[in-house]
This record gives structure tokens, C-alpha cells and sequence, in this order.
């Protein structure tokens, strides 16, 4: 009978063992030229346009090139793909090519290229989820192979903004002969790194591209291979940092941070972002027209019940800022002349009474990130009366739900891909879409007019009154600008920036 | 034999049977699949078009039909998370779980077998109930903070053991001992109950009385036939760790059927859920199937019940 | 009581004849000397009172409202640390709740499940055991199908999909868990039933025109009762560590209620550096199911001396 138990052991640890994934952790660091960097969250498709993750963001930035650079140290707009640009007139860029340039699959890169991207992403029917960032271009027309057009519909000044940032290059021939499956399975881009390897629900593994263009902007990259590692527990990413399996961490919680500057061979960097967290609140009535959120007085309580100073000052932490207006006070247009409403959480039970809720209300509160933040406003909101119950999910998820007119109340987060314009984030939430909770058709024409305008004085007028009124309505809760702390190993010489993108390839071993 | 063979692989039929209607009406219940299959932008027109093309407005039999087929084939439909099939998701992360379920059991049998073999040996000694305790303290030690210390005190504070990933033999230690250690006091009764049991019989008597040595009655004999039920249970008991895998692979990110499910709920990703439940379930009722047959064939008094 | 027995009936008489035989001490002094000899009785039931007295009480006993958050008082570390005071003896939360009276508060939603949900499962259970057992043939085989295929079901995952689906609360908890968990009731009721009704007084109470159910109230349920108090010891402790496992996942008890496993998945980021913040739900947990195991072990000795081994 022992030969039984052998047998069975046996052949059940062979079969299990014939095929078990080689995961990279084993070959990280310096000494391999190996940059392993670890997130949360994991992209749907590695297609830079079909999923609206900012780990797509950081790994779009180092696998393709777009047509401009904005110098992330001065602000400077440079040619990357482009070598100049001219407004033709308000509503026609041209935009010359760089000569030269090759795909990782040695391709060509063109103007043909530049024009099928555009005209791909503006198609109702590429499932491209980053509408938002595409929505200004009409269309792309290569006039030779160097040159390109790109038509507007309206005039969008930031237009050199969105170029410099979420609007990667395609290479036409292989996006065509993949097809949108097999090119997020193997993608091809123009920038300094390849991918070699897309695992879902593991890792993405980037090579250095070595034929990457000499005279560009960016810094130079010299880190050998990097690898996007998946970890979907923050204490377990903690602890891969700790014991040298990953070099380089983000969204360090404060407490940790503090504790990690103390362990050795670890350095913590932090600092503020542009992204910024809020709570939406079904002000439209998708979720149904007895929901409470409908009322001002509901939605001005809210506001007043969350101590939002002591959540910056003892939750976050860091360089992060209490927000009044809907957008980081920074962005072009962002006004901070706004209603600002104090905590008060008298006033906000007795804003409540005055709807007609002295008995308080019962909500479902959705959230996706930072579980603790979302669970300290819930205690405040049950401070007066609103019992919030926690719906916790992933991002996807959570947007679905939310633009199908699903949710009551979210704690939503949001980093405007990195662009210093309000159009990247307030006009996203307040343009009537699936997005918009609040369906105001005057924000949102005020909102059209400041991103079509052209004179700068006049966007911002614009803009600032869509900004007063949606504070005044109280549409959301702006909460706080989140700060972000790295973590990485010592060895490793990293300069972090508040647009969120960590620049791997300007990175180096020391 | 061949009766009750064929008696039992009815039962397993009809029981997998069962199951798959049970996890059919699982994804139905989820909500209106042609408006998530077409994602949240789709208009009403295209939903319609998703709806017709996915057989999505046939009745719910001839759907279940469909789908039964396909999850013959191994056809689970796409995630609708990932542009990529559910079977290659699931497929891709099998043996991590298959790997984690048999040294989880094998660190069971390691830990229980000596224990009961001991506690039946010392019958009703303090060793006895300290083995009982040992063992009773790993079902009642909640899996995930227990997994929670063993990575405090042996990947963080000693660094004997990697923390995630599934790289290495290495990786899967501490999540095979985290999940193992709560099917020990199964194994360890029964095996201490079988001990008792041959030990008071006739053979091992005579074998005494023969002046065999105590060792060698002990392991040669006695052991030998106490072991017969301890292997169909751990056969029962994988199954349960299968599904126990959830909970320790999301805390060591073990990129396996347990991640993946919960990511997938995470997501409200119904196929993949759907898929990793049916798997898990049809690999218990082929468990439970090979665990009566062995015992009916060690056992021949079952073959009758 | 039924007729039967008032009229002193024939296995009546026989269960009282079989009890004399070998009484020498009182049946009482029998089952004290046993229940306080057994240290795993003793000692689990003294733990467990205390937690059903610790809920019971928590309003009188905890220092503070377990959801008054103060950020300001955030992780505070407890008594035994340098920096510890008595304001807060088991310390503070990350958002600054007082966690001792979070503890004691989440022992009224541990044991509020667990008993629930053993309620639940085990009338489900017990019913289908019953009628398995009394009725025999084509109930039996159908029945038995019915349990082979919830056996199949893996029960987290199941409660894990349907939470998922349905949305969380603290009763869908107890009815999905209830729903799921009661299969070694039937088992063992189907079992005891099949015995006890193999007996001569069923039989003859059969005989004598006893209606079935009054039969199955009366005469079985008492008899299957031992048992199924053991069972259901078992399916409380399964029942609360499958909700604290749900909830560390987030798809249990939600936030704010205290729920120990919730309290871990919530004290988890600070676990590296504050180790204790992890420990002592994490504890409560052990502590409280290993009680009850050896309640249920205990139980099982005291009752049935004879199926120790």
C-alpha cells in the first residue's frame, strides 16, 4: 500500500510540476541589468488607447513615440517622432516627420503611420476607451511621406498638449495584419524600449530597442531589460522590495513609507501629483429620481460633513493638498475662485434635515483604490447620519458600473494622463457622457467653449464659470491631490515628477 | 466492482450535470451579458447585434445547450476583461494551482501521518491529546492570517523564503504549508483511528506474540493497512484545497485559478468565474470518484452498500 | 408528549430497563464527573462563555464607540508598548478607532454568523437527513445525490460568485453560508436516523398507529440530537472562519462593522511595522474557533464515550 501512496504523490506532483511558468523575480537587479517594477493594477490590453490604467500610461511612454515631447524639467514642447509643427490655420496642424525612423519590427515609420493611428482611434468602432484624449482630431491626412495634416473640427488649443502626451504612433502595416488581438498580444511601438513579452495577469517584459533614434529628446536609456510586474497586494509588494525581488515600488502608503526610511538598501522619494481625488454623487438621477443625491442640500452635506484637512494631514500625507475645485489647481484653467465649503458637520446634518432626511440616509459607496482613504469618509458621512456601505472593486469594473448610471456615489481618483490643461479632466467628467453625473447642459457648453476657444484669457473665463458652478451645485466632493511615494533599492538613481510617469529610461544604476 | 463502478460514475455524471446547470444560471444571473460582452459605450443597436450573434436571444435551454457543447469542447467564450480566451487564461494558470493543491497535501500527509501514527501509539497519553491539539490549532487558525505570519516571521524578518511569484520550488512553500496545514487534523484522526483499529486486531497480535520487533509491526504492518483510508481522503481533501487556494494565492500572489478568480469577480469578469468554478468542481467530483473507488476496492464490504 | 408514552409503552419500559442496568452513580454525577473530566471541555467552554459574554456585554465592557474614527489618533500602540496608554489598551486603528472595543463589537457579528448560519444549515440539514434516513429507497438515493452534488460545490468560491453577483450584506452572508453548509448535517442525521429507526420502539411505535411525523418529532429528532449538536459545533466554527476569510477578501461583511477578518484585511498595510495590529483579530479568531472545536470534541466524548476511537 505504500506503493500506492507513492504512486499517487508521485504522479500528482509530476503532472503539476511539468509546467510551471518561470516567473522573473529570480533574475532582478543591477547585477542582470534587470529593472523589475512592480503596480497594483493591471492593464485590460496593453494597447496604450484600450485601457485607461496608468500603468498603460508609464508603459505607453517607453514602447512608443509620440509626435512631440514635452521636457518634463522645463515645460518645453520638442519635436520626438515630429521635428516641427505649424497651426496651417485654427483648425489645421501640420506637422513635419522625423526621416529615419523604424519600428521594433525594423518598419519604417511615416506619415502613413501618423494618419492611420488617427483616423483608427477616432473610429466608433476601434473600441478605443480613451475617447476623451482623441476626441479633438477630426482626422489625419499624410501629404507626403514626411508630412502630415491634422484636421480639427474645432479649434482645440491644447491640441500640443494631448500630442506630447496620450496619443501614441501605431505602425500601420503590422497593426493591419495583427489586428487589434494579436497586436495586444505583441506590440510594436518606435520608442527607446520593445516589449518582449506580454503574460496576462503576470508581467510585461521591455528590452531595450537598439536602434532607437540618437538626437531624441529624451534622455538616453540605458537599463538593459524592464520588467512591468503585476502584484496585486500592497503588503506582498512591500515585501518582494524588501527582500530585493523588485526594485522599484509607487503609491507607498505614508505609514510605510515612513517606516521604510529606515530599512537599509532602501531609498523613499514622494511628492505631490496632478492626480486628484474626488467623490461623484448622481446628481442626474441615473440610479433613480427618489435617490438623494439629487437634492442640492444632500450634496452641500456631503461636502461639509469630510474633514478633508485631516485626511490630507494624516492619511495621505506627504505633499498632498486639500482641493476645492474640480481639477489639480495647477491645470490650465483650473479655478480656485470657487464655493468652498468648510467641515461642519452640524450644518451638514442640518442641510440634511432640510432635504427631508433627519433620519439619515443608506447609500452604497463604490471605490477602487486606497481602500483606507474611501473607508475614512465613510466614517465621517456616518458621522452625520449617511450610512455609506462599501462596494469595493476593480477600475474597469467600477467605470462600466458607472457609466451605465449604476452608482449612487463614488470615491473616484483621476491623474488627467498627465495633462496640464482642465480640459483633461473636468470636461471628461461634465460633457454629458456616461461619465458625467451630473448632466448639466450649461457646464458642459461652457466647458465646450473654453476647450475650443483659442485666446487663452477667453478658455479661461470659460472655465472658471463651469468650475463655480459645479461647486456651487456641489456635483462633487473634491477631496485632496494625492501625494505618491516611491520606494526603490539605493542603487538605483531615480527622479521622480508630479505628472505620475515614472521616466524608467532616463533612470540608471548608480 | 464493475457495478458499483458503474453506479458510482453515474452519480459523478449526473452530479457534474448538475453542477454545470448550477454554474450556467450563475453567469445568467449576472445581468444582461450581450450589454457587457459589448462594453459600455455600445448603443442599443449593437447590443441587439451582440445579443443575435451570441445566441443570446434563444431560450434558455437551447443557450445552456450551446454552452454545455462549447465547455465540452474546453470553449468557455472570451473575458471580457482580457481579449484573450477563457480557456488560455485558465489553462495558463492550472498547473500554479495544481502545484500549490499536491505540496499542500503532501505537507498535510508529512505532518498528520507521524502525528496520528504517534497519538494512536501513546493512546490517550499527554502526547496523545497534544498531537490532537497540534493538529485540531491548523483548522482552527484562520489560512489567511495564518499566511499572513509565515510571511512576517520566514520571508521578511528571516528571508529564508520568497515572498510571491511562482518562479521557483521556493515560491511555493510557505503558501503550500499555509494552505496544507489546515487538512491536517482530518488526516491525522483518521489515521490515528486506523492505527488503533489494526493495532487491536488479530494479525498484529499474532505478529506481537511472534516476537516481531515493535518497530517493524509498527510500520510494516500496522501502518500499511491504517494508511489505506488516509490516501482516499487526501484525495477528497485536495479537492478542498483546491478551492481553499483562493484566499492563499491572493495573499502570496500566486498567479493561479485562485487569483484569477478573485480578480475576476474584482472585475466582474463572469466567464472566467464561471469557467474556474466549474473546473474546480468537476475536478472534485473526479476526486471523489478515484476516492471511492479506492476505497471500495481496499474495502470490499463497500462495494456492496 | 405523545400517547405512547404516557401509557407506559413497551420500548418505553426497554430504554428504561437498558438505562438500570448499568447505572451504579446517579446519571447526573456520571456525566459531570465526565464533562469535568474532559480538560478540552473545560477548557473550551470556559473561552467560548467568555466570548458569548464579552457580546453579550459589549456595550457595557467597550471603552469606546467601535466606529467613532479620530485621524488624529491614528495607530496608537497598545498597552504593553512604550508608548501605550489606557485611553486606548489595545491601541488604535489606521483611522484612529479604538481597537479593543472593535474587537469586542466583532464578536457579536463572528457568533451572530456562526450560530445563524449553523440555525440555517442545520434545519436544512437535519430535514434532509431525516427524511433520507426514515424513508430510505428512492428519498434516500435522491437525497444523497443532492448532497454528492452540494459536496462538489467549493464553497468559497460559491459564496465568493454569488456575493459577487448579488452584493453583500451581513444576512445575504449567513444565507448563502447557511445554504451551503449543510451537508454533514445530513450526513450524520441521515445515519443516526438510519439506526435509530432500525430500533425496535420505532418499529413498534410504528405499529401501534403512530402518525410519521409525530414519529420523526418525537421519537427521532431526540435521538439524532447528539450528533447534530456536534455537527453543528463544526459548521459554527466553518461558518465563521468562511466569513472572516470573505471579508479579509472584501467580499464579506463590509466596512465599518468590526468583523474580525475585515479587521485584519484592514490592519494589513501596517502589518511589517506593527506587527500586532494583524495579531490580535487574527487571535480573537483562533481563539474563538479552537473553543469551539473543543466544545464539539468535548461533546462528542461526553455523549458518546464509545465513538472516541
Amino acid at each position: 500500500m505504500n506503493k500506492l501512496l507513492h504512486l499517487t504523490l508521485l504522479s500528482a506532483g509530476a503532472f503539476a510540476f511539468a509546467s510551471v511558468n518561470t516567473a522573473p523575480s529570480a533574475l532582478a537587479g543591477p547585477d542582470n541589468d534587470t529593472l523589475v517594477w512592480a503596480s497594483d493594477s493591471e492593464p485590460e490590453n496593453v494597447s496604450p488607447y484600450h485601457n485607461n490604467l496608468r500603468e498603460r500610461v508609464v508603459l505607453a511612454r517607453h514602447v512608443w513615440d509620440t509626435l512631440i515631447y514635452r521636457d518634463p524639467d522645463t515645460g518645453e514642447y520638442r519635436g520626438l517622432i515630429a521635428t516641427d509643427w505649424e497651426w496651417v490655420d485654427d483648425t489645421t496642424l501640420e506637422v513635419n516627420i522625423r526621416e529615419g525612423l523604424t519600428f521594433h519590427n525594423g518598419d519604417p515609420l511615416t506619415a502613413e503611420d501618423i494618419e492611420f493611428t488617427f483616423n483608427y482611434v477616432v473610429d466608433p468602432d476601434s473600441g478605443v476607451v480613451t475617447r476623451q484624449n482623441t476626441d479633438w482630431i477630426g482626422s489625419a491626412e499624410a501629404v507626403d511621406d514626411y508630412t502630415v495634416r491634422i484636421h480639427l473640427d474645432e479649434p482645440f488649443p491644447a491640441a500640443i498638449e494631448y500630442l506630447a502626451g496620450p496619443t501614441p504612433i501605431y505602425p500601420k502595416a503590422y497593426f493591419e495584419e495583427v489586428g487589434l488581438d494579436g497586436f495586444s498580444r505583441e506590440p510594436i511601438g518606435s520608442g527607446p524600449y520593445k516589449i518582449t513579452e506580454v503574460r496576462p495577469g503576470q508581467h510585461v517584459r521591455m528590452e531595450l530597442f537598439e536602434d532607437y533614434f540618437e538626437d531624441s529628446p529624451r534622455a538616453e536609456a540605458t537599463i538593459g531589460t524592464l520588467i512591468f510586474r503585476y502584484i496585486p497586494d500592497g503588503e506582498t509588494r512591500l515585501a518582494e522590495l524588501m527582500t530585493g525581488s523588485v526594485e522599484w515600488l509607487w503609491r507607498v502608503p505614508a505609514d510605510q513609507a515612513d517606516q521604510l526610511e529606515a530599512v537599509p538598501d532602501v531609498a523613499v522619494t514622494s511628492g505631490e501629483t496632478m492626480r486628484v481625488a474626488y467623490l461623484r454623487m448622481d446628481a442626474a438621477g441615473r440610479t433613480g429620481d427618489d435617490n438623494p443625491f439629487t437634492k442640492l442640500e444632500v450634496r452641500r452635506a456631503v461636502n461639509h460633513a469630510i474633514d478633508r484637512q485631516a485626511i490630507v494631514d494624516s492619511l495621505i500625507r506627504g505633499g498632498a493638498r486639500v482641493i476645492n475645485s474640480a481639477c489639480f489647481p495647477e491645470q490650465f484653467g483650473c479655478e480656485q475662485d470657487v464655493m468652498v465649503y468648510d467641515y461642519d458637520p452640524d450644518k451638514a446634518r442640518a442641510l440634511l434635515e432640510e432635504a427631508g432626511y433627519a433620519d439619515g440616509i443608506e447609500t452604497n459607496i463604490y471605490a477602487y483604490r486606497e481602500r483606507e482613504y474611501t473607508e475614512a469618509v465613510i466614517g465621517y458621512l456616518r458621522e452625520v447620519g449617511i450610512t455609506a456601505n462599501l462596494q469595493f472593486m476593480q477600475y474597469a469594473a467600477l467605470r462600466d458600473l458607472a457609466r451605465a448610471g449604476e452608482v449612487p456615489i463614488d470615491n473616484q481618483t483621476w491623474g488627467s494622463f498627465s495633462i496640464n490643461d482642465v480640459s483633461a479632466i473636468t470636461t471628461t467628467f461634465f460633457n454629458l457622457s456616461g461619465d458625467d453625473f451630473a448632466q448639466d447642459e450649461q457646464v458642459a457648453e461652457w466647458l465646450q467653449m473654453g476647450d475650443t476657444r483659442t485666446d487663452p484669457a477667453e478658455r479661461e473665463e470659460y472655465y472658471s464659470k463651469a468650475l463655480q458652478r459645479i461647486a456651487e451645485q456641489a456635483y462633487w466632493v473634491p477631496l485632496y491631490s494625492y501625494s505618491t511615494n516611491y520606494a526603490h533599492i539605493e542603487e538605483l538613481d531615480f527622479q521622480p515628477y508630479p505628472d505620475e510617469v515614472p521616466r524608467f529610461y532616463a533612470a540608471s544604476w548608480k | 466492482m464493475l457495478l458499483y463502478t458503474l453506479r458510482r460514475l453515474l452519480l459523478a455524471v449526473l452530479v457534474a450535470f448538475t453542477v454545470s446547470i448550477i454554474s450556467f444560471g450563475l453567469l445568467r444571473l449576472s445581468g444582461d451579458l450581450a450589454a457587457a460582452i459589448a462594453g459600455p459605450e455600445a448603443t442599443e443597436a449593437q447590443i441587439e447585434a451582440i445579443r443575435v450573434d451570441f445566441g443570446l436571444d434563444q431560450p434558455l435551454v437551447m443557450q445552456y445547450v450551446d454552452w454545455l457543447l462549447g465547455a465540452l469542447r474546453f470553449d468557455f467564450g472570451n473575458s471580457f476583461y482580457f481579449r484573450d480566451s477563457v480557456v488560455s487564461l485558465v489553462a495558463d494558470r492550472l498547473p500554479v494551482t495544481l502545484t500549490l493543491g499536491a505540496l499542500a497535501i503532501m505537507f498535510a500527509l508529512i505532518v498528520s501521518i507521524p502525528l496520528g501514527v504517534l497519538a494512536a501509539v501513546k493512546q490517550n497519553t499527554w502526547i496523545d491529546r497534544s498531537a490532537l491539539t497540534i493538529a485540531v490549532s491548523g483548522q482552527a487558525m484562520p489560512s489567511f492570517w495564518f499566511a499572513l505570519i509565515l510571511i512576517l516571521v520566514f520571508a521578511v524578518n528571516l528571508r529564508w523564503l520568497p515572498v510571491s511569484g511562482s518562479g521557483t520550488w521556493a515560491h511555493f512553500i510557505l503558501p503550500a504549508v499555509a494552505l496544507g496545514y489546515y487538512a491536517t487534523p482530518a488526516i491525522m484522526r483518521l489515521t490515528r483511528t486506523g492505527m488503533l483499529d489494526v493495532l487491536a486486531s488479530d494479525y498484529i497480535r499474532t505478529a506481537r506474540a511472534k516476537g516481531v520487533r515493535p518497530g517493524k509491526v509498527l510500520f510494516k504492518h500496522a501502518l500499511r493497512n491504517a494508511v489505506i483510508p488516509v490516501v482516499a481522503l487526501a484525495v477528497v481533501q485536495f479537492g478542498f484545497i483546491l478551492s481553499g487556494s483562493i484566499v492563499i494565492e491572493t495573499i502570496f500572489s500566486l498567479q493561479g485559478l485562485g487569483l484569477l478568480m478573485w480578480e475576476s469577480i474584482g472585475r466582474r469578469d463572469f466567464p472566467v468565474v464561471q469557467a474556474v468554478l466549474l473546473l474546480i468542481a468537476m475536478m472534485y467530483v473526479a476526486l471523489a470518484f478515484i476516492a471511492d473507488l479506492l476505497n471500495a476496492w481496499l474495502d470490499p464490504r463497500i462495494r456492496v452498500a | 408528549m405523545s400517547t405512547v408514552e404516557r401509557h407506559d409503552s413497551p420500548f418505553r419500559r426497554m430504554k428504561a430497563a437498558a438505562v438500570e442496568d448499568y447505572i451504579a452513580p446517579s446519571p447526573w454525577t456520571m456525566l459531570r464527573r465526565r464533562v469535568f473530566g474532559n480538560a478540552g471541555l473545560v477548557v473550551g467552554g470556559t473561552i467560548f462563555a467568555l466570548i458569548v459574554l464579552m457580546a453579550l456585554a459589549a456595550p457595557l465592557i467597550a471603552p469606546h464607540d467601535p466606529y467613532a474614527q479620530s485621524l488624529a489618533n491614528r495607530l496608537v500602540p497598545p498597552i504593553w508598548h512604550a508608548d501605550g496608554t489606557w485611553i486606548h489598551p489595545l491601541g488604535t486603528d489606521g483611522l484612529g478607532r479604538d481597537y479593543l472595543s472593535r474587537l469586542i463589537y466583532g464578536s457579536r457579528i463572528s457568533l451572530i454568523i456562526g450560530l445563524a448560519t449553523a440555525l440555517v444549515s442545520g434545519f436544512i440539514g437535519a430535514t434532509l437527513g431525516i427524511c433520507a434516513g426514515y424513508f430510505g429507497g428512492r428519498v434516500d438515493m435522491v437525497i444523497s445525490y443532492i448532497i454528492t452534488t452540494r459536496l462538489a460545490m467549493p464553497v468559497v468560491l460559491v459564496a465568493l460568485a454569488v456575493v459577487a453577483i448579488v452584493g453583500t450584506s451581513l444576512q445575504l452572508i449567513i444565507l448563502v453560508l447557511g445554504l451551503l453548509l449543510w451537508d454533514q448535517f445530513a450526513v450524520v442525521t441521515r445515519s443516526a436516523t438510519m439506526q435509530v429507526r432500525a430500533q425496535e420502539f420505532v418499529t413498534a411505535a410504528e405499529a401501534l398507529g403512530c402518525s410519521r411525523l409525530r414519529l420523526l418529532c418525537s421519537e427521532i429528532l431526540p435521538n439524532v440530537m447528539n450528533p447534530l449538536i456536534v455537527v453543528m459545533t463544526l459548521e459554527m466554527a466553518n461558518a465563521i472562519l468562511l466569513e472572516a476569510a470573505l471579508s479579509f477578501l472584501g467580499l464579506g461583511v463590509q466596512p465599518p462593522l468590526p468583523s474580525w477578518g475585515l479587521m485584519v484585511a484592514e490592519a494589513k498595510p501596517h502589518m511589517f511595522f506593527m506587527a500586532w495590529i494583524i495579531m490580535l483579530p487574527g487571535a480573537a479568531l483562533f481563539a474563538l474557533v479552537l473553543s469551539i472545536y473543543l466544545v464539539g470534541d468535548g461533546i462528542r466524548d461526553v455523549t458518546a464515550p464509545e465513538n472516541r476511537n
